[in-house]
């Protein structure tokens, strides 16, 4: 039932929170903090400027009117489809895994994957834009073949935490997974 | 500045391991990325020679990590046996397997493996492959020491060598420490690259003797045969090889070739062949994998070897190892690879070729040949991997110790050894590169990255069983509990 405090591998601070809600079933969430005011201000301004300047060029109050519109929409876009605050992680010891994440609209996405076709929950190194990081993710049985794994689902996409916060996430998973099977 | 002090942050560590580990003066641990254009899946000397010597530093004790550029689907980092991480970077191939080289793109990335994995020493193997400068030139700007290896043996002549050996000189100018596989071959790289002979170390190839080993009873009594195995290439001498087969085939009527390898002279083999009715007698076999040469090469008495140019052969050392008698030109590192009495050595001409083998042809008809075995086992002794990594690792030694040429230093020495123009456009590349190192150090923080979980070294958490494993798999301790558990069940 506590917070703790890791970073992002770009730096910046998220949190943990871990939920043991019985011995078979533990829920992770990782949250990373709210839009920044400035960061809207910022990109607000950026926009408005370039159009205030093309409308003191052209003078076509068209320009002006559609910097509004361009500003609210990619608003609504960014908390709708970008921002997330929350991911979460639900692992119920032979039930299976909850992933959710909670845009800043609200909108909640969820997935659950059944524990017949997991078979492994591991952390793994991949190379992500120009950066080689560590992540979280779910391998998943092949059912033709015993030993093979069909595919790959990472985990806490969007919050991307560091090895630190991976590590333990993992090992209270792998006290669930372990146990159940 | 910001070179020093990571300078200083790096060797701490090792020099505290020293202090703790009091088993002897080579007790220093050092943490190694070789980087290279060439590698597994790619196939050919380089790549076995990185493998090879990685395997036995390992062994060693030592930290080793592999940087290529992605082959195809194989991006990513995968293990390969006994814990060998390699780094497959999404780099844009440009020609041949080399990546483009821009100086710049392939910093980030790099930059990341070298810090997450914790590297005291870049080694950058092949003058041909465009991310081994790169790495170097990073290498250096970020304070780390360097050690390069050259393959290859290059000309002073055509436009394209001496536009090489210029970007050979910039390359090598700064760098720590350079390895050439013959005493032929550090000839050349000093002369190509104007280095002080100090510098530079011969280590030569190794052969895995337990893969060529003698087999006289594949032998065919009743003839001799001539095993060549090269790329059916203009330097490897095919032409030559053209004018012995009609010669000698027509004085030895017992006497047939197994010539193994591709290439666009094959079409002068078939020609020979077509025009003298030889099909029955020179069986030209097309490209080889490496796992079937010891099937070809102990099947036959002689090895001939016709190259024009050559560092360092591993062929013949290959042929040796199979118990076979070796007959090659005098050219390049040759003379140097094989003790007298192992090789014939001929002037590459035909007539001195024919008179070379004919020598041979008749000891070997008289029986007084020394027999396979024997040969394989002095040929074992003389270069084996092991031996290869020990004498690399005294270099690691040294280099280690050396100091990284701060930024001011570094330009002194580029003006000084590059001429005037080129050193001052690579002097302002350096500094490009400094001013882009900085960027991305303000970007994403060292401390921001995670270091990586060591596979081998000192801290090594590789363990015999993983390997079984899928190699793209992480193989944390605690997991692999876990993973073992799933597999009773």
């Amino acid at each position: 039932m506590e917070d703790e405090a890791f970073t992002d591998i770009s730096g910046k601070p998220i949190t943990l929170d871990c939920q043991s809600h019985s011995s078979f079933c533990r829920e992770f969430t990782v949250s990373s903090p709210k839009v920044s005011i400035g960061k809207v201000m910022v990109y607000t301004c950026s926009v408005w400027l370039v159009a205030y300047s093309v409308f003191f060029f052209t003078q076509n109050t068209a320009v002006l009117s559609s910097a509004i519109i361009v500003t609210l929409v990619g608003m609504m876009l960014y908390i709708h489809f970008v921002k997330v605050d929350h991911e979460s992680l639900l692992v119920i010891g032979s039930l299976g895994l909850q992933v959710s994440s909670t845009y800043a609209s609200g909108r909640e996405v969820t997935t659950f994957i059944e524990m017949d076709k997991i078979r492994d929950i591991v952390i793994n190194e991949a190379i992500y834009m120009h950066q080689i990081i560590y992540y979280l993710c779910v391998l998943m049985k092949d059912q033709s073949e015993p030993n093979g794994v069909s595919g790959v689902v990472p985990l806490f996409q969007s919050s991307k935490p560091r090895l630190s916060c991976l590590v333990k996430v993992y090992k209270s998973c792998q006290e669930v997974v372990s146990r159940c099977q | 500045m910001g070179q020093r002090r990571k300078v200083g942050a790096v060797k701490a560590p090792s020099s505290q391991r020293d202090s703790a580990d009091a088993s002897g003066a080579h007790s220093r641990k050092h943490s190694i990325c070789m980087v290279s254009d060439f590698f597994y899946p790619n196939m050919g000397g380089v790549e076995s020679h990185i493998y090879q010597l990685s395997q036995c530093l390992i062994e060693k004790g030592h930290k080793v990590v592999i940087a290529t550029h992605s082959y195809g689907r194989r991006t990513g980092i995968r293990y390969l046996t006994n814990g060998l991480k390699v780094y497959y970077l999404p780099l844009q191939v440009m020609y041949n397997q080399s990546t483009a080289t821009t100086c710049f793109h392939s910093l980030p990335l790099l930059r990341c493996v070298f810090v997450r994995e914790q590297i005291t020493v870049v080694h950058a193997h092949s003058s041909f492959s465009a991310m081994a400068h790169d790495s170097l030139f990073h290498a250096k700007t970020m304070g780390l020491n360097t050690v390069f290896t050259d393959h290859s043996l290059f000309g002073f002549a055509d436009v394209s060598s001496v536009l090489t050996n210029k970007l050979l000189t910039i390359s090598l100018c700064d760098t720590n420490h350079i390895v050439c596989v013959s005493y032929t071959s550090k000839e050349n790289t000093v002369l190509r690259a104007a280095l002080n002979p100090e510098i530079v170390s011969v280590i030569p190839n190794a052969v895995d003797p337990t893969d060529f080993t003698p087999d006289p009873s594949q032998r065919q009594d009743d003839r001799i045969t001539i095993v060549v195995i090269s790329r059916l290439v203009y330097r490897k001498g095919i032409d030559l090889l053209g004018g012995i087969i009609p010669e000698l085939c027509l004085k030895h009527p017992d006497l047939h070739f197994l010539i193994g390898g591709e290439g666009p002279k094959r079409l002068v083999l078939e020609e020979v062949r077509e025009k003298y009715q030889l099909h029955d007698r020179v069986r030209l076999l097309g490209a080889l994998e490496h796992k079937d040469v010891r099937g070809v090469l102990v099947q036959g008495h002689i090895f001939l070897n016709t190259s024009l140019t050559e560092a360092f052969c591993m062929a013949i050392v290959e042929g040796a190892s199979c118990g076979l008698q070796v007959v090659s030109t005098r050219v390049g590192g040759i003379p140097e690879v094989l003790p007298e009495d192992l090789i014939t050595l001929c002037e590459p001409t035909v007539r001195s070729l024919c008179d070379g083998l004919e020598k041979v042809i008749a000891k070997q008809r008289s029986a007084s040949v020394p027999p396979p075995g024997s040969v394989h086992t002095r040929v074992r002794s003389l270069y084996t991997w092991r031996n290869v990594a020990e004498r690399t690792e005294k270099v690691y030694d040294r280099v280690a110790g050396e100091e990284v040429l701060p930024l001011a230093k570094r330009f002194r020495r580029l003006k000084s050894h590059c001429g005037p123009v080129a050193g001052t456009i690579f002097a302002f590349v350096a500094i490009l590169d400094f001013l882009f190192l900085l960027l991305l150090q303000w970007l994403v923080p060292d401390r921001a990255m995670d270091v990586a979980v060591d596979a081998t070294g000192p801290g090594g958490l590789w363990r015999q069983k993983t390997g079984k494993r899928s190699e793209t798999e992480s193989k944390r301790a605690t997991k692999q509990a876990a993973e073992t558990k799933t597999q009773t069940q």
